[in-house]
């Protein structure tokens, strides 16, 4: 009977075919475009003899080439977030940060950045504030995992989340009162996000620890398809809800977690991109949405940081006015095309 | 012995939460093909049965086996393979065709990533088929009517090849003909495919006409468990849901509304069935009856005995007693009209002819449905008037008026 799909299985084909090509062709845009200009015969000279050396090499290998990665990976771990936080609480304007997860790495940022404990660190101040998300991002995810043991439905849990988003906003934002000007502005500017300034070790690092995540969240997909219709169907039909659970939102942090301490939070993205790969690809089956997430998440982000270099140079756009500025109406639009609700 | 144990055993069994016990000591046994339906007035305590029976609860005493085993012990995914479930609570997520929603059912017998073998795309078809859904295949769910959807449930729960699939209200919000082709398919997987369907259910009537056993669940106990031609009465009933104004005939198998009777007393000569709507529609405007005389297997007497009327009796296959006779004449001439349904006259109902000739010569006015001309006797004579009325609902609209201008 599937042979009643094909139909549709063929126009997902499709799709994936026209995404991957895009994704190549905004990874490409990415390195050849930027302040100095590079020539494809010089391009191709540098990626084959490998020349970091000279100028131009330098900045194709250790700026271009490793923010238009970084920008593609944060781009999809940050979709592939929030495809399963909606699952997981089967609502559609659920993203990463919801469960206040940038609120709590933007918290240690604020008080690594706007507070006296870096004294005699400022050299360190780069990684400092990668650790500081990194370690805030997580606590709040620890919090929120022990809380979601005791509590029964995931709307309680969301409520949680919003919570400790505001608590955490509230710290940040005394904290902002109290601060000198001049740490001010750093702290702003990382609060827009970014993808410069990514080192090779952390792509390194987000290609191995993203794509176990990756991996194991798409073996999740089944269950995730069974959770679509509420925790006591997924439970009648076998679904361990418990260990579910708990996998889902370490897996859902784990990815926002990581993108949030190297690029500060993104916004929109996670929110957006699930509902854009759903209304291209007709479907709610999460076999076909992580990867779909992963490619369009890419590609969305990748593009938004080439507009977010190149629109005003040589001042540069914090990501996450683009990411929102293009991405909620191209949403709006494909929902009111559609007449659907979500 | 006999060569089945029972699918589904309950042994003095607690349910509820953890500060409130809702029902307790509940002992009861499901066989295998078996439709148990729950009876109760809302909040009884049918949704949390049916949660701990399917493990979404856990007993807070006493024990549930299935196939002899303890629910406790079962692992998900046996568990799974042997019940299935459908809720109240509406599910429709986005981008779901129906043929997808019935393969998630596939769930338990599926693998790693869930693909569907040959095999399993048989069972949800089989299942579609079963709830007479192939039509709409691959519309999205969220397109389907209520009705529809529920069939979806159904059909979603049955590819799961349970051997129990427990319902909570599968009739709630259906209209009247999905309402009786659910029932239908319900019943069909107890007698065709032998699962034991559990459900909670709010029209008694269907209950009683469709299942094996019914439970009657109230104050926090199971009040009666059995075959509804035995624990289905008016008494009971009553009981279940406190009613006075309503009340179940387990002969009729339907439930009445007793009118409120304030718009005067109307005495009904009748006999034969002829008055079994026009009761209906005399309570339903308010009219209190009294009727006679009535055989006591006539269907007329079922219908205005659930109505409350006043009966007057005679036992089957006897003429009418001019005792019987005699008293009715006293009521008539308290009722403030009379009327004459139409019956057929014969050899043992003589006696109300004789009713509608005195009414009559009392001067009561006698509203009749009888075609003219068949009984030229009735013509009117010097007191009473005689009025002629097409069917039940001129009838009631004639005595109104007559009424407004007598009074």
């Amino acid at each position: 009977m599937s042979l009643v799909n094909i139909e549709l299985k063929k126009k997902q084909m499709i799709w994936f075919f026209v995404i991957t090509f895009l994704i190549i062709l905004s990874v490409l845009l990415n390195i050849i475009i930027g302040s100095v200009h590079i020539s494809f015969s010089e391009l191709h000279q540098i990626i084959v003899s490998h020349d970091t050396a000279s100028t131009k090499g330098f900045i194709i290998w250790n700026i271009r080439i490793p923010r238009a990665l970084a920008s593609v990976l944060g781009g999809a771990f940050l979709a592939v977030s929030g495809l399963l936080l909606q699952v997981f609480f089967r609502n559609p304007i659920v993203g990463p940060f919801i469960l206040g997860i940038s609120s709590g790495a933007t918290l240690m940022v604020s008080f690594v950045m706007l507070t006296t404990l870096t004294m005699g660190f400022t050299f360190l101040s780069p990684f400092m504030t990668t650790l500081a998300a990194f370690v805030g991002a997580y606590a709040t995810m620890m919090i929120i995992l022990s809380i979601a043991n005791r509590v029964k439905s995931g709307i309680t849990l969301l409520i949680v989340g919003l919570m400790m988003g505001y608590l955490c906003h509230a710290i940040t934002s005394v904290l902002i009162a109290f601060a000198e000007k001049e740490k001010l502005k750093g702290f702003v500017l990382w609060q827009m996000g970014s993808f410069s300034g990514f080192q090779w070790s952390e792509i390194q690092l987000m290609f191995i620890a993203g794509g176990i995540i990756l991996a194991l969240i798409y073996g999740l997909s089944k269950p995730l398809n069974a959770f679509l219709l509420g925790e006591e169907y997924a439970s009648s039909m076998g679904v361990n809800i418990r260990l579910f659970r708990i996998l889902i939102l370490l897996c859902a942090c784990a990815l926002a977690g990581m993108i949030t301490s190297m690029a500060g939070p993104v916004a929109f993205i996670g929110l957006a991109v699930p509902h854009m790969v759903r209304l291209c690809f007709n479907t709610s089956d999460n076999h076909i949405l992580i990867p779909g997430c992963i490619l369009m998440g890419g590609i969305i982000t990748s593009l938004c940081d080439f507009i977010a270099r190149m629109a005003f140079t040589p001042v540069e756009l914090p990501i996450s006015a683009i990411t929102a500025f293009f991405g909620a109406p191209i949403v709006l639009s494909l929902l009111l095309k559609r007449r659907v609700t979500i | 012995m006999s060569q089945s144990q029972p699918l589904l055993q309950v042994e003095k069994l607690s349910v509820g939460y953890q500060n409130k016990v809702v029902l307790q000591n509940l002992s009861f046994n499901i066989e295998k093909g078996e439709f148990v339906s729950l009876l109760g007035p809302n909040g009884a305590g049918k949704t949390t049965l049916l949660r701990t029976l399917s493990r979404h609860l856990s007993p807070l005493a006493g024990t549930v086996y299935i196939n002899q085993a303890d629910l406790k012990t079962l692992t998900q995914g046996h568990l799974a393979k042997t019940m299935s479930i459908v809720l109240t609570e509406k599910v429709s997520p986005p981008f779901f065709r129906v043929w997808d929603f019935v393969a998630l059912g596939r769930y338990p017998h599926t693998g790693f990533l869930g693909k569907l073998t040959p095999a399993d795309e048989k069972v949800v078809m089989d299942a579609v088929k079963m709830v007479n859904a192939e039509d709409f295949l691959f519309r999205d769910i969220n397109t389907l009517s209520d009705g529809e959807r529920q069939k979806i449930l159904i059909a979603r729960a049955l590819a799961q090849e349970p051997q129990t699939i427990l319902l909570d209200e599968p009739t709630m919000h259906l209209d009247l003909k999905h309402r009786i082709e659910v029932m239908t398919i319900l019943q069909s997987l107890c007698r065709d495919k032998g699962i034991s369907v559990v459900a909670s259910l709010h029209d008694v009537d269907i209950a009683a006409k469709i299942s094996d056993k019914v439970g009657l669940v109230k104050d926090g106990q199971i009040i009666a468990w059995g075959e509804p031609e035995k624990i289905l009465s008016s008494t009971s009933v009553a009981a279940l849901y406190d009613f006075k104004d309503a009340s179940f005939n387990r002969f009729l198998g339907s439930i009445e509304i007793k009118g409120k009777g304030n718009n005067g007393s109307v005495f009904v000569v009748a006999g034969m069935g002829s008055a079994a709507i026009l009761y209906r529609i005399l309570s339903k405007h308010g009219f209190s009856i009294v009727t006679g005389v009535l055989h006591e297997n006539d269907l007329d007497f079922f219908v205005a005995d659930s109505l409350g009327a006043d009966c007057f009796t005679q036992p089957p296959m006897e003429a009418i007693s001019p005792k019987n006779v005699q008293k009715a004449k006293k009521r008539i001439a308290e009722s403030t009209c009379v009327i004459d349904t139409g019956f057929p006259l014969g050899s043992l109902n003589h006696g109300n002819f004789d009713l509608l000739k005195t009414a009559l010569k009392m001067g009561k006015p006698v509203f009749s449905m009888r075609k003219n001309g068949d009984f030229p006797q009735l013509t009117p004579s010097a007191l009473g008037v005689l009025f002629l009325c097409n069917d039940e609902a001129h009838l009631v609209t004639m005595i109104k008026e007559k009424l407004k201008e007598i009074l």
